[in-house]
C-alpha cells in the first residue's frame, strides 16, 4: 500500500502543472492571483491618475452604470473619484506591501530557522525563545506601536509585518531542519567535511523549501489582512495613496449613502486571500503525496458502501462506478484476461469448498472465507491486493495464514473483520460466519457480531489501545456495548478479564493508562479486549512481532489456552514459519495476494506441494538441515500492482515452464486435506 | 500540577519582561505627549513643567526603574488624558473584552468541533468539501470588512441590530460574529485534520472491532485524541483575539481593552498603554496556563510528564 503511494509521488510532482489544471478550484485560484498581479502592475499606470482626481460634478454615482466610462462602472465616492479606478490603483499598493513583507520574512526566517535547526544547542534554544517573544504578543498591537515610532508608510509597514512574521518561518524551518539533522545522511555529510552552510544549502534547503513555500502562501493572506486592518485603522497606508483597507475605512464614513464604496474593496481582499488559501492547500496536498493519497480516495470506497445496500447517496455511487470502470480499463485488461484464463484452465475450482479439498466435511467450519478479493484504490487505479482467497476454520482449531510482508495476509484479515481502511474495498467473495455472509449484513447487524462473533488482535498494541482512556474502561467497553452492563459491573468484569490474561494487581492496574504498561502486558490487554465476549473466531494479526522472544512465547501460550477454553477458532497471521509450525493445526501459505498452498501444518512443512513453500522452508535454518546450505528464494515478491500474468510466482520459480506464463494455476487438491496452486502440485506430491 | 505551573511561569517570565520593556521604550519613542496636551503656544518653561509633573524629564532608564517600582506596588500611574489612575481605566475596560472574547472562543470551539468532526468523518465527501471551502474562506476574510457589511445589512438596511453599545443581547450579535469568523474558520480546519488522523488510528479500528457505534467511535474514542492540537491552536487564536478586539471594539464602540489601547497610543497616554499591555500580557499568561491544564486533563501522558 505504501509502496504504491511512493511510486505515485515523483510522478505527481513531475506533473504538477497538469495536476493544477485538473483541479478546477486551484486553477481558478491561480487565474485570480495572476489577474490580481496584472492589476497591481498595470493598475497604477492606467488608473493612478483617475483614482485621485476629484470630480465634484459626479459625486456618489451608483455602480453598474456604463454611461460614464469604465472607471465609473463600480460607482464613485462623495468626491467623485471612480471606485473601479481606485480599486486598480490600490491593488498595486496592497501588493507592494504584501509581497516584499512576505519575501523578507520568508528569506530571513527560513535561513535563520535552518541555521538554528541544523546546529541545535544554544543557537536553537535562543532562536526559539526570540520567536516565542515575538509571537507571544498580539502582532497588531506591536505594529500599532512601531508604526507610531516610524510614522506610517508603505516601507515601515513592510518592516513591521516582516518582523512579525519571521518567527513563523523560523519555527517551521527549524523543525524540519532539526528532523533532518537526526537522520543519517546528515551525519555522513558531516563526516565528509561538508559542514555548515554548504550542508544546509545542499541537504536541508531542498527538503524544507516546499513546506516553507506553502507557509508563505498562507502568510500572504495574513500579511494582506494585517496591512488592510492597519490601513483601516488609519495607521497603515496614508492618503493620497490608496489601498483596499483604506478604501473600506473611507466607505465606512459613507456607509448610509454609498454602500458600494466599502463593498468592492472588501470583495477584492476576500477574492485574493481566498485564492491564495486555495492554492496553498492545493500545494500542500501535491507536495505531500501521502496526504493526497489518504484524502483523495475516501470518495470511492464510500460509493461501495452504498453498493452494499446501506444508505448512501446515488450521486457518489454513479461517480464511483464510472471512476472504477475507467480505472479498471486503465489498469489493464490483463487482469480480467488473467481471471478468465484461470476460469478456463480450472473448470472444477476448489474455491467453493473453502480451500479445503473436496470430500472433507465443512459443517464444523465456523468461519468460511470464500473467493475473497480486495482492491486498494490508488491514484493510478485499483490494485488487486487480495485475489480470490479462500480458507475455512473450525471451532478450537488454529489456522496460520503465512506469508511475507505485503502478500495480502493482513489485508485479508482486515477484510474478514470488516475493518478495512477507506482506501481498500472488498470487490468479491463471501465471508461466512456460521453460514451467515458478513459482507451482506447491514452496519448494525455487523456491529452486533463484532466481539461475540468475530474479534481481532492487532499487531502494535501501543497504538491499538486508546492512549487517553484507562485500560479498565477500554476492557469494560465490550460488556457495556453488548451486554448493556452498568459501568460498575462492566468494570468488575474487566478486572476479572485482566486477571485471566495474567495482569498482576489487576484491580489497581485497571485505573492505569496504556503507556504505563510494558509491551507484553499491552498485548495481553489487547487480547483480553478481543476475547472478552468469547468470540467464535479470533483473528490475531502478527500478535507477537513487536515483542521479544520470551514474551512471544508467553503470549502464544495465552492465546492457545484461551482458544482451548473458549473453543475459539483462531486465525493466526504471521510471517514466522516457526510460530506457525509450533502453534497452528493447519496452514494457508499466501503469495502475492493468493493462497498458494494449504493443509495440515506438519504435512505442509514436511513435504510442501508448492515450490514457494519449498523455497520458504529451505531459507529457514532447522535442525534436520544441519550442515546443508541455506538457500534463499531468488528475486523478491512482486509489487501488488505489477503481479506477473499467469502464475504469480513463476518469475522466481525454479520449476517454471511455458504454461506458467499463460495459465494461472488454481488451488486444487493434491492429497488428503491438502491443496496447492501449482501446475505441478501433483508431481511434487507424488515425487 | 505545581511543577507544570512553575515551569510555565519560568518560561513565560522572559517574554513577559521583554514585552513590558519593549512597550515602555517604544511608546516613549512615539513622540512627546507635551505636543498633544499643551497648546501650540506653550513656552519651554510650560513644557518643562509638564514633563516634570509627569516624570518625563528623567533619563529613560530612571523612568523605567520608577515605573517598575510603582508596578510592584500595584500603582500604574495616572492617565495623561483623564488624570485618573491608569489601573482603574484598564480594569474597567478589561471585563468587557474578556466577556466578548470568552463567548467568541466558546462558540467558535463548539461549532468547530461539530463541523470539523462531520467533515472529517468522510474525507472528501460533499460535506467535507463544502466545510473545507467555507472554513478556509472564513479564515481569510478581513474582519473589519465583515463588521461593516454586517452593520450595513443588519443595522442600516434591516434595522434589526444596533450599530454600537453593549446593552441587550442584540448588541452582542455583530461584535461576537465578527470576532468569531476567523478563529472559527481556522479551528474547523484544525479539528478536521486532527480528526482525520485520529479516525484512522488503530485504536479506532479496535473500537469498531468491539462493535462500538459510530457515535461512540467518533466522540468517545477519536475526539479526545484530536482535542490536543485543536486546543493548542485555540490558545494561539485566543491570543490573536486581541488583534480582532482592537478592530471590532473600534468599529462597534465597545468599551474594551482593545479600544483603550489604540486610543492611548493615539493620545500618547503612556501610563494607560503600559497598564493595558501589562494586563493583557498577564491575561495571556493565565490563558497559557489554562491551556496547559486542559492538556493535562485530556491526556494522561501529559499529566505523567508534568509530574515527573
Amino acid at each position: 500500500m505504501l509502496d504504491t503511494s511512493e511510486a505515485g509521488g515523483p510522478a505527481v510532482r513531475r506533473r504538477w502543472f497538469a495536476l493544477l489544471l485538473r483541479d478546477r478550484f486551484a486553477t481558478a485560484a491561480a487565474v485570480v492571483l495572476i489577474l490580481v498581479a496584472l492589476c497591481a502592475v498595470l493598475g497604477p499606470v492606467y488608473a493612478g491618475d483617475l483614482a485621485t482626481r476629484q470630480n465634484l460634478r459626479a459625486p456618489g454615482r451608483p455602480p453598474f452604470g456604463l454611461d460614464h466610462g469604465w472607471a465609473f462602472v463600480l460607482g464613485s465616492d462623495s468626491l467623485g473619484r471612480p471606485v473601479a479606478a481606485r480599486l486598480l490603483a490600490a491593488a498595486g499598493t496592497t501588493l507592494a506591501v504584501a509581497v516584499p513583507a512576505v519575501l523578507c520574512s520568508l528569506v530571513i526566517g527560513s535561513v535563520w530557522g535552518m541555521w538554528a535547526g541544523y546546529h541545535g544547542g544554544w543557537r536553537e534554544s535562543v532562536s526559539l525563545r526570540v520567536a516565542d517573544v515575538i509571537l507571544s504578543f498580539p502582532s497588531l498591537l506591536l505594529a500599532v506601536v512601531v508604526l507610531y515610532v516610524f510614522s506610517p508608510s508603505a516601507a515601515s509597514l513592510v518592516l513591521v509585518l516582516a518582523v512579525a512574521r519571521i518567527p513563523v518561518y523560523l519555527r517551521t524551518a527549524r523543525a524540519e531542519a532539526a528532523e533532518l539533522r537526526s537522520r543519517l545522511f546528515m551525519d555522513a555529510a558531516r563526516t565528509f567535511g561538508t559542514g555548515g552552510w554548504a550542508a544546509i544549502r545542499r541537504h536541508v534547503a531542498p527538503s524544507v523549501l516546499p513546506t516553507l513555500l506553502t507557509v508563505a502562501a498562507l502568510d500572504f493572506c495574513f500579511v494582506m489582512l494585517a496591512e488592510s486592518s492597519l490601513s483601516f485603522l488609519g495607521i497603515g497606508i496614508q492618503p493620497p495613496d490608496v489601498s483596499w483597507g483604506l478604501m473600506v475605512a473611507q466607505g465606512r464614513q459613507e456607509l448610509q449613502s454609498a454602500w458600494w464604496i466599502a463593498l468592492f474593496p472588501g470583495l477584492a481582499i476576500v477574492v485574493t486571500t481566498v485564492s491564495a488559501t486555495v492554492l496553498a492547500s492545493w500545494a500542500r496536498l501535491t507536495t505531500d503525496p501521502g496526504q493526497r493519497w489518504r484524502e483523495g480516495l475516501g470518495r470511492r470506497s464510500r460509493g461501495l458502501r452504498s453498493d452494499r445496500g446501506s444508505r448512501g447517496d446515488r450521486g457518489s455511487r454513479g461517480d464511483r462506478r464510472s471512476r472504477g470502470d475507467r480505472g479498471r480499463s486503465a489498469a489493464g485488461d490483463a487482469a480480467t484476461e488473467e481471471e478468465r484464463e484461470e476460469e478456463r484452465s480450472v473448470p472444477g475450482s476448489a474455491a467453493g469448498s473453502g480451500a479445503r479439498p473436496p470430500g472433507e466435511g465443512t459443517e464444523a467450519d465456523v468461519l468460511v472465507v470464500d473467493d475473497l478479493s480486495v482492491d486498494v484504490h490508488t491514484p493510478t487505479g485499483p490494485v488487486h491486493v487480495v485475489r480470490r482467497v479462500s480458507f475455512a476454520v473450525r471451532s478450537g482449531e488454529t489456522l496460520a495464514l503465512l506469508g511475507e510482508s505485503g502478500c495480502g495476509k493482513s489485508m485479508t484479515a482486515h477484510a474478514v473483520a470488516g475493518l478495512l481502511d477507506p482506501v481498500a474495498e472488498v470487490v468479491g467473495g463471501q465471508v461466512r460466519l456460521d453460514g451467515v455472509d458478513l459482507l451482506g449484513l447491514g452496519a448494525r447487524a455487523r456491529r452486533r457480531l463484532a466481539g461475540p462473533g468475530l474479534a481481532m488482535v492487532f499487531q502494535d498494541a501501543l497504538s491499538a489501545l486508546n492512549p487517553v482512556h484507562t485500560v479498565g474502561a477500554q476492557l469494560a467497553e465490550p460488556f457495556r456495548i453488548h451486554e448493556g452492563l452498568s459501568r460498575r459491573a462492566a468494570r468488575a468484569r474487566a478486572v476479572e478479564l485482566m486477571e485471566r490474561v495474567g495482569i498482576p494487581e489487576a484491580r489497581s492496574r485497571a485505573e492505569a493508562y496504556p503507556h504505563q504498561f510494558s509491551g507484553g502486558m499491552r498485548q495481553r490487554l489487547l487480547i483480553a479486549t478481543a476475547v472478552a465476549l468469547q468470540p467464535k473466531v479470533l483473528i490475531a494479526d502478527e500478535p507477537t512481532t513487536a515483542l521479544d522472544v520470551t514474551v512471544q512465547a508467553q503470549i502464544m501460550d495465552l492465546l492457545g489456552e484461551l482458544r482451548a477454553e473458549q473453543r475459539t477458532a483462531l486465525v493466526l497471521i504471521t510471517h514466522d514459519l516457526g510460530l506457525a509450525a509450533e502453534h497452528a493445526d493447519r496452514v494457508a501459505v499466501m503469495y502475492a495476494g493468493t493462497v498458494v498452498e494449504t493443509g495440515p501444518v506438519a504435512e505442509v512443512f514436511g513435504r510442501p506441494h508448492h515450490p514457494y513453500t519449498r523455497g520458504l522452508l529451505a531459507s529457514v535454518p532447522a535442525e534436520q538441515h544441519r550442515g546443508a546450505r541455506l538457500t534463499s528464494i531468488p528475486g523478491s515478491p512482486p509489487e501488488p500492482g505489477s503481479v506477473p500474468a499467469g502464475c504469480a510466482f513463476r518469475t522466481r520459480c525454479p520449476m517454471a515452464r511455458e504454461r506458467c506464463a499463460t495459465h494461472r494455476p488454481a488451488l486444487t487438491g493434491t492429497g488428503a486435506g491438502r491443496a496447492a496452486a501449482c501446475h505441478f502440485g501433483k508431481e511434487l506430491a507424488d515425487a | 500540577m505545581l511543577t507544570l505551573l512553575r515551569r510555565r511561569a519560568v518560561s513565560s517570565v522572559i517574554p513577559l519582561l521583554f514585552v513590558v520593556l519593549g512597550v515602555f521604550f517604544l511608546a516613549r519613542l512615539t513622540g512627546d505627549p507635551a505636543n498633544l496636551y499643551l497648546p501650540l503656544s506653550a513656552t519651554p518653561e510650560m513644557r518643562a513643567e509638564f514633563a516634570a509633573r509627569n516624570g518625563l524629564d528623567d533619563p529613560l532608564i530612571t523612568q523605567f526603574g520608577d515605573y517598575l517600582a510603582q508596578v510592584a506596588h500595584l500603582d500604574f500611574g495616572e492617565s495623561l488624558r483623564t488624570a485618573q489612575p491608569a489601573g482603574e481605566a484598564v480594569l474597567r475596560a478589561f471585563p468587557a473584552t474578556l466577556q466578548l472574547a470568552g463567548w467568541t472562543m466558546l462558540l467558535a470551539l463548539a461549532g468547530a468541533v461539530v463541523i470539523g468532526s462531520l467533515a472529517a468523518y468522510r474525507p472528501n465527501s460533499v460535506t467535507d468539501r463544502i466545510a473545507t471551502f467555507l472554513s478556509s474562506t472564513a479564515a481569510s476574510v478581513p474582519d473589519f470588512w465583515i463588521a461593516i457589511m454586517g452593520v450595513l445589512v443588519f443595522a442600516v438596511t434591516l434595522g434589526w441590530l444596533p450599530t454600537s453599545g453593549t446593552s441587550g443581547a442584540a448588541a452582542w450579535v455583530l461584535p461576537v460574529a465578527t470576532l468569531l469568523i476567523r478563529p472559527f474558520g481556522v479551528l474547523v480546519q484544525v479539528v478536521r485534520g486532527a480528526m482525520v488522523s485520529a479516525l484512522s488510528a488503530p485504536y479506532v479500528k479496535v473500537a469498531r472491532g468491539k462493535g462500538a457505534s459510530e457515535v461512540r467511535v467518533v466522540f468517545g474514542h477519536a475526539l479526545r485524541n484530536a482535542a490536543a492540537p485543536a486546543l493548542t491552536v485555540a490558545g494561539d487564536l485566543a491570543v490573536g483575539l486581541v488583534n480582532g478586539a482592537v478592530v471590532v471594539e473600534t468599529i462597534f464602540g465597545w468599551p474594551g481593552i482593545g479600544k483603550l489601547m489604540i486610543d492611548s497610543v493615539l493620545q500618547r497616554d503612556f501610563a494607560v498603554l503600559q497598564a493595558a499591555v501589562l494586563v493583557t500580557a498577564l491575561a495571556i499568561f493565565a490563558l497559557n496556563i489554562l491551556v496547559d491544564l486542559c492538556h493535562a486533563l485530556l491526556d494522561p501522558r501529559v499529566r505523567q510528564r508534568a509530574a515527573a
